[in-house]
């Protein structure tokens, strides 16, 4: 197989050999016509090895880009490819497209989207291996939101500290094939896309698109050569950046809270007169009867939004059996505690000013009554509390 | 092509709906995760003793849960007791004399299905056998005018002394517990440091 470079080089020669061949008539001119001949033909033949060695030496290393098992789909065609990773969000939340990938662990302020890409190279041989490099060509709009990586090999690309960020600009393009290159063969690399999870100033959230340029070079041993430009275009589809929101509730040296539909908690075994409390509570006596009490922690997370606070609100979505014996309260700081609201028109207001990836320390109570007669009650109950993050 | 319209307006409609559900979610500004609150109500009952006017109730070591002393005391009621009050034997040499004290029982409870309730006491462990017929405790729940009104406090389990009856939860009341000490001469010992132990039971049925 000839690259399309090697075989241009080649067609350019045989005219210039075939020229050479034409000559006048005449015995007068015989010699000079045989001089101009010989010396013709030494020339093309010249020319003809030049030419020849030329194609051996430097023959046109190119690449043609592929989909790769396990990633995104690249369309297009040689030299302009594209591509795209779709839905993205700072959080990483939600199921990344086909053939996309999300590594969280390791990347700070955000999280990395991945998806491997097949480099085919061609026309490389003779002494001459391909060297790839790559540079975004055009950036996003919104470059401090979204940041294009590459790893190579696609093998070992499996954390965040194996991609480097894209340069944006050819001076400063980087390896993805490094010296000393490689020869004919598909070769697998990984494209990494970094999303901020910021909000407030600077957040954005919407399409947007960016093009990284690869340029292929014959590597001799001693001497890089240009021999290939290529362009990968994520705009099929566009990076899309998605607001994204999360809630979530832990334990906070208190009772254990367990990521069960959505979160559960048990105080135990309680009693009106709060004899022993189970470990994490603490027990006081309030008004007709005692509250339990627990810290836990709320924890808002939340990216791309305008805004770089959150409203936290709860509610008594499913009030227990016995809403005279039981009642849960709140507390900002385990000493004021006020009924948690039953209306979910009218919730109890955790916090106004909610940041993304800050915990907050709250304080959840159990009144227990401890009433008795007719109306006392013994046996096991649930409430359900509905929190809200709401980010304007 | 209606079917497509409309096919197509469905799929845009799921597509724009907010993705995940529960503690997550994306395209959209609000999340609304739940905690299920497990609890699980039982009975509670307690009673505890505290001091009243006179001697001090300490706590004690679990067992026993309280102690009271009444120090130094005789048969002739001459040893002033280090605490509470006391009646000189109506025959000196042939009757005892009580030494006395109040105290404050509280009953507290809950999750109960009735107030009803009674207070009981017996010596589950009685003064030591070598001084038995020289110590006695005594109890009055009312407060005693004479030394006859202090009775003696019921050894048996099974038919304990009452104490009080359907008293209110989480409200104390004063009752009075003595040491009779009869004048006995002889031999044995009939000198020297003893101790006696009173259990209460408080139930609510």
């Amino acid at each position: 197989m000839i690259a399309p470079q090697a075989y241009e080089h080649s067609m350019q020669a045989s005219p210039l050999l075939l020229a050479a061949g034409s000559g006048r008539t005449g015995a007068v001119h015989d010699r000079r016509r045989r001089r101009l001949f010989f010396c013709s033909a030494l020339a093309g033949a010249l020319v003809l090895a030049f030419w020849t060695g030329a194609a051996t030496s430097a023959r046109a290393q190119n690449i043609a880009l592929q989909t790769a098992s396990g990633g995104v789909t690249i369309s297009g065609s040689n030299p302009n490819w594209l591509a795209g990773f779709g839905n993205v969000n700072g959080l990483g939340l939600g199921t990344p497209g086909a053939g996309v990938s999300l590594i969280t662990s390791g990347v700070s302020g955000g999280v990395l989207y991945t998806t491997p890409y097949t480099i085919h190279v061609a026309g490389a041989g003779g002494g001459n291996r391909a060297v790839v490099r790559a540079y975004v060509s055009t950036n996003f709009t919104h470059p401090a939101i979204l940041q294009l990586q590459s790893c190579y090999p696609a093998a070992s690309c499996s954390t965040a500290s194996s991609y480097t960020i894209l340069p944006t600009s050819a001076a400063a393009e980087i390896d993805v094939i490094s010296i000393p290159g490689v020869l004919n063969a598909n070769y697998d690399g990984s494209l990494g896309l970094f999303v901020s999870n910021l909000s407030g100033a600077g957040a954005f959230a919407g399409a947007d698109s960016a093009t990284i340029t690869l340029h292929t070079y014959a590597w001799n041993g001693s001497v890089l050569q240009l021999k290939d430009t290529d362009t990968l275009t994520l705009n099929s589809p566009s990076e899309n950046v998605q607001t994204a929101v999360q809630l979530l509730l832990a334990s906070a040296g208190g009772i254990t809270i367990s990521p069960a539909s959505d979160f559960s908690t048990s105080f135990g075994s309680v009693n009106g007169l709060g004899i022993g409390p189970a470990p994490g509570l603490t027990v006081t006596g309030v008004g007709g009867g005692v509250l339990y009490r627990t810290p836990y922690s709320i924890q808002p997370t939340f990216a791309s939004f305008s805004s770089a606070t959150g409203t936290v609100k709860v509610y008594v979505s499913t009030d227990f059996g016995h809403p005279t014996i039981l009642e849960l309260r709140d507390s900002p700081d385990n000493v004021t505690y006020t009924a948690i609201s039953k209306l979910v028109g009218s919730q109890t207001n955790l916090t106004s000013t909610a940041a993304s990836t800050t915990p907050i320390t709250r304080y959840l109570g159990l009144f227990v009554s401890n009433s008795n007669g007719l109306s006392a009650f013994t046996g096991a109950d649930s409430a359900i509390l509905t929190y809200t993050l709401m980010v304007p | 092509m209606t079917k497509r319209f409309i096919l197509a307006a469905v799929v845009m409609a799921v597509v724009a709906m907010p993705a995940l559900a529960g503690t997550s979610a994306t395209g959209t500004n609000t999340v609304s995760p739940t905690l299920q609150v497990n609890v699980t109500v039982a009975k509670a009952i307690s009673l505890t003793l505290s001091t009243g006017s006179q001697c001090v109730v300490n706590a004690g070591g679990a067992p026993p849960d309280y102690t009271m002393s009444f120090g130094t005391v005789d048969p002739l009621g001459i040893s002033a007791g280090a605490c509470g009050a006391k009646f000189n034997p109506t025959t000196p040499g042939s009757t005892p004399a009580v030494y006395y004290s109040d105290y404050k029982l509280t009953p507290v409870f809950a999750g109960q299905s009735t107030t009803n309730n009674t207070i009981t006491a017996y010596i589950s462990t009685d003064f030591s056998a070598t001084a038995a017929g020289l110590l006695a405790i005594v109890q009055s729940n009312t407060l005693p005018n004479v030394i006859g009104d202090l009775t003696a406090m019921s050894k048996l389990a099974g038919a304990q002394t009452s104490v009080a009856t359907n008293a209110a939860s989480g409200t104390a009341i004063t009752r009075y517990i003595g040491v009779s000490v009869a004048p006995m001469n002889g031999a044995g010992t009939l000198t020297g440091a003893d101790s006696a132990t009173t259990t209460y039971t408080l139930t609510v049925q």
